[in-house]
């Protein structure tokens, strides 16, 4: 499935793509347009737990960069053929 | 459900998240295991900084931030190799190796800084990412970092602890002693839960947030309830999207 199959098969998975660019990338006007798109379309409730969520993913990649911690076997087993289609493991630290 | 306030308006937020957002910063501005409250809030101080630091945007742009020499940008009296660490894991944690972690800890290029100490860095960096980013998502400006708490560090390092996992020394559930502080059964066991279990506060400190900013561990897969007022995919595809930004493919 493509990236925008992926996004286009969950609910606003556009807008909530848009939300998750515009935090990462800073910059004021677009965070707003993306903060009143979620708000609209989705709730008030439901644009603060999306926020929490990029909060956690944002956060959570210190542990696992800063420690260096490796997949866990499942997840190794299940991305296999993914990680060798993309040859991600040539760029190991 | 409670309510937050952002630019003047009112809206919902459970009050289990905002409880644990408290106790984040409360116990940001305690002491930890190795650093005190005034420490571990100047490390939080630095990470908010790094973002500006030129020798970092230097690093960020080089094929490999290890062929970049310089000196930070910072005011901070933490040790050389801290402003390091803070820095790296701030800017261009994706990049970090094992190699640039043990000559951290083995004073190679500066005054050595402990495993543990940089451990406790990554613990308060992490929970630090967490509620600035929230703050950020929400549309509310960076809280103002409080008043440390004054007293020690506690200093017990987990005597069962091992490097055999990670870059660093990480504590194995079968290996945790009675006097070590002990996550595992509230939190799980997997790999991202061992990253700073050498300091087994630090593990508590940010999955005490992680879980209600994302989910507990057995909620995860539980594909038949909503815990959140966004679906599973909508969270998964959230979390998808936000780690391949930041580079992180664990």
């Amino acid at each position: 499935m493509t990236d925008e199959a992926a996004v286009n098969s969950v609910p606003h998975g556009e807008i909530l793509m848009a939300l998750v660019g515009a935090v990462h990338g800073g910059d004021a006007s677009e965070m707003a347009a993306a903060r009143r798109a979620v708000r609209d379309s989705m709730g008030d409730a439901a644009f603060v737990d999306a926020c929490a969520t990029i909060a956690s993913f944002s956060a959570v990649v210190k542990i696992a960069d800063g420690a260096g911690i490796p997949l866990e076997d499942f997840k190794e087993e299940a991305t296999r053929d993914m990680r060798a289609e993309l040859a991600i493991n040539d760029f190991q630290s | 459900m409670t309510e937050i306030e952002v630019a003047g308006e009112m809206l919902p937020i459970r009050e289990s998240l905002l409880r644990e957002v408290e106790v984040a910063w409360e116990r940001l501005a305690s002491p930890g295991t190795w650093w005190t409250g005034a420490e571990r809030l100047a490390i939080a101080a630095e990470a908010r900084r790094a973002g500006d630091c030129g020798l970092c945007r230097e690093r960020r742009a080089a094929l490999s931030p290890y062929t970049v020499a310089g000196a930070h940008d910072s005011t901070s009296e933490l040790p050389p190799a801290a402003i390091e660490a803070i820095h790296r894991i701030v800017t261009d944690a994706g990049r970090i190796t094992e190699r640039w972690i043990l000559s951290l800890v083995e004073g190679a290029e500066m005054p050595a800084l402990e495993e543990t100490e940089y451990v406790e860095i990554i613990g308060v960096i992490a929970v630090l990412t967490g509620l600035d980013k929230l703050h950020q998502g929400l549309g509310l400006p960076p809280r103002e970092l409080p008043a440390p708490v004054p007293g020690e560090p506690s200093r017990q390092r987990p005597a069962g602890a091992k490097r055999n996992l990670a870059y660093v020394a990480t504590l194995a559930p079968e290996d945790v002693g009675p006097d070590d502080p002990n996550p595992y059964p509230v939190h799980g066991d997997k790999n991202i839960h061992r990253g700073v279990s050498l300091v087994p506060q630090e593990v508590f400190n940010f999955f005490d947030l992680d879980v209600e900013l994302y989910m507990k561990d057995h909620e995860i897969r539980d594909f038949e309830h909503d815990f959140r007022a966004i679906s599973h995919a909508q969270i998964e595809l959230i979390a998808g999207r936000t780690s391949a930004l930041n580079g992180c493919y664990y």
